[in-house]
């Protein structure tokens, strides 16, 4: 699972700070008081490690200490080494530094981005190796319970946006802007209502805001790009937990009233099934967004604190039948397909041309996810079952959005996870004070001797 | 990379012996001096953080010795002229491109425009 896990932060957080570095503005990205005010009390002439500094937005507070920046995206560690920063480029797991040569340590917004609980308790220990008895950190994660939105899951996929629209959206989105965004898209679903998924798909690939810089937001643009945000996936952990009596279940709910495969593309069919597992597990999602037909929330993820603020748009079923329902937001396959590299799938209707249009196609490129799949154990009873039949369509190439990989991994916190993490995996570490903090959960530690007996 | 940064970086590739990683050997093609304000205090709270013969040694490595001794003379924290040595190798002599070496393993860490790159390949850690 390791290099599953590795390959998706590679994917889906390095790549994309790479590809977003150079948009990064100090406008956007101020110090949070609490951590400037950590950094503040520490004592003259302390050494302060920041790992995962990015553009070294904190590295400038307290000039009584001296501060190492450490990121992995070298852009950023260029950045911030502009602003005359003393910075370096590493791996968090991997700390270039003595043990317990630190008098504080900061982690801030970087242990969200581990795929694996099993890294993100090795970041900490990492961390805390370099860090001195007595000395202290300061961690700070996203949370998935937010106050303005909830995180359906906690391991998303969230996009960035470089161009904040030039007004913006309310917490409670007002009545009337909710309203033209689903006129428009009403209007929208309309047009493009076609059969061919193909026609659809370049229509809202025209429709797309497909730039990123400098493009200013249109209140459509801005749907899609809620609708965007509304991807999700299971966590590498919750992947491997699965147990067969799990299969089972989803298997009988496929076989409620979904798409019926002909006998010609089953064996085919089940063959990549039981090699991209994985898919069917998100299908198996999707499937349960849409029978859950009730205010499914878009998941709307939006880095905490930016003036942004994508309204929580309430529809009806994550993935709505396109063009066929009409008061709700149309979703776009394009647009669900479009953003990520990991092979989630297209859903589509369960219209009778479906079946001409259903294709399963194993992408040639391993995706981190199947691969994972390819190790765990086949499922025999997944052949075995007759009703067995998918909602995915999978594109011989998953598209990208034209400037590549745009989603960043989160692993979203819930309350208390982050404590029992460092309370229960990393006994060299104490935790002294543990708060919420404009959408993070925030904790204080002390590094503490462990004594073996 | 300043040399009080170089003071806790170390080699962290694997078959290392534990410590074996530091000190990183400095070959600089390129060092640079910045002038640096002087704070006493910083500089007589810093020195017990510090691996005082590394820090000799790399100095030495850059030709930035400036009469630094080789062993920490006793009550030092008044010692301004002393404090003054220590500043000037500690924060004002910058390694702007060059190689850190691990002295075990030997693998070699590049610095560019004084970022050193730490990354280790999968095979390495």
């Amino acid at each position: 699972m390791e290099k599953e896990a590795s390959q998706l932060e590679k994917d889906h957080v390095h790549s994309v700070y790479e590809k977003i570095a150079p948009h990064f503005h100090d406008a956007r990205y101020k110090a949070w008081p609490k951590v400037q005010q950590f950094l503040s009390d520490q004592d003259p002439g302390s050494l302060i490690a920041d790992i995962g500094c990015g553009n070294g937005k904190y590295l400038h507070i307290n000039s009584q200490t001296y501060k190492l920046g450490c990121d992995y995206c070298f852009p950023l560690v260029e950045s911030a080494r502009n602003d005359g920063h003393e910075v370096m480029v590493c791996h968090s797991l991997c700390l270039p530094y003595r043990n317990e040569c630190f008098d504080a340590v900061l982690s801030i917004a970087v242990i969200h981005h581990f795929s694996t609980k099993e890294r993100r308790v090795r970041a900490i220990k990492e961390m805390a190796r370099t860090l001195r008895v007595g000395g202290q950190m300061m961690i700070y994660v996203w949370a998935m319970e937010q106050k303005r939105r909830k995180f359906e899951k906690q391991d998303v996929f969230v996009p960035w946006n470089p161009s904040p629209p030039s007004w913006t959206l309310s917490n409670t989105c007002s009545r009337g802007i909710q309203k033209s965004i689903n006129q428009k898209d009403k209007r929208l679903a309309l047009d493009q209502h076609s059969p061919k998924l193909a026609g659809t798909l370049k229509v809202h690939r025209q429709a797309r805001s497909s730039s990123f810089v400098g493009e200013k937001e249109t209140t459509h643009n801005l749907f899609e790009k809620s609708l965007r945000w509304s991807l999700f996936s299971r966590s590498l952990d919750s992947i491997l937990d699965l147990s067969n009596q799990w299969h089972q279940r989803e298997l009988s709910t496929f076989s409620n009233g979904n798409i019926q495969l002909d006998e010609l593309n089953r064996g085919k069919l089940f063959e990549k099934i039981r090699q991209g597992g994985f898919m069917k597990h998100i299908s198996n999602l999707s499937l349960r967004c849409r029978q859950n037909s009730e205010d499914n929330a878009s998941e709307v993820a939006v880095e905490p604190g930016s003036p942004m603020i994508c309204h929580p748009v309430p529809f009806k079923s994550c993935y709505s039948e396109l063009g066929q329902d009409t008061k709700q937001p149309p979703v776009s396959p394009a647009i669900i397909h479009d953003c990520s590299r990991v092979c989630l799938p297209d859903l589509v209707s369960h219209q009778k041309d479906v079946k001409q249009q259903l294709k399963i196609d194993y992408h040639p490129k391993q995706s981190a996810f199947h691969q994972l799949q390819n190790r765990r154990k086949t499922d025999s009873s997944l052949q075995d079952t007759n009703n067995y039949c998918s909602m995915a369509t999978w594109n011989k190439q998953p598209q990208r959005s034209p400037n590549g990989a745009c989603l960043r991994y989160y692993h979203v916190f819930k309350e208390g996870e982050l404590v029992e993490l460092i309370e229960h995996h990393v006994p060299e570490l104490h935790v002294i004070h543990s708060y919420f903090d404009h959408a993070n959960w925030c904790v204080i530690a002390e590094k503490i001797h462990v004594w073996k007996i | 990379m300043k040399l009080l940064t170089h003071n806790m970086l170390t080699s962290h590739v694997r078959g290392v012996r534990p410590g074996g990683g530091f000190p990183l050997r400095i070959q600089a093609t390129e060092v640079k001096v910045n002038n640096v304000d002087f704070n006493q205090e910083f500089v007589a709270r810093m020195i017990p953080k510090v691996e005082w013969g590394a820090l000799v040694e790399a100095a030495e490595s850059l030709g930035h010795l400036s009469d630094l001794p080789h062993e920490l003379p006793p009550e030092y924290e008044n010692n301004e002229d002393f404090l003054r040595k220590v500043h000037h190798v500690l924060l004002e002599v910058e390694v702007m491109e060059g190689i850190l070496k691990c002295p075990d393993s030997g693998r070699e860490f590049p610095i560019t425009k004084g970022i050193p790159n730490m990354l280790l390949s999968e095979e390495e850690t």
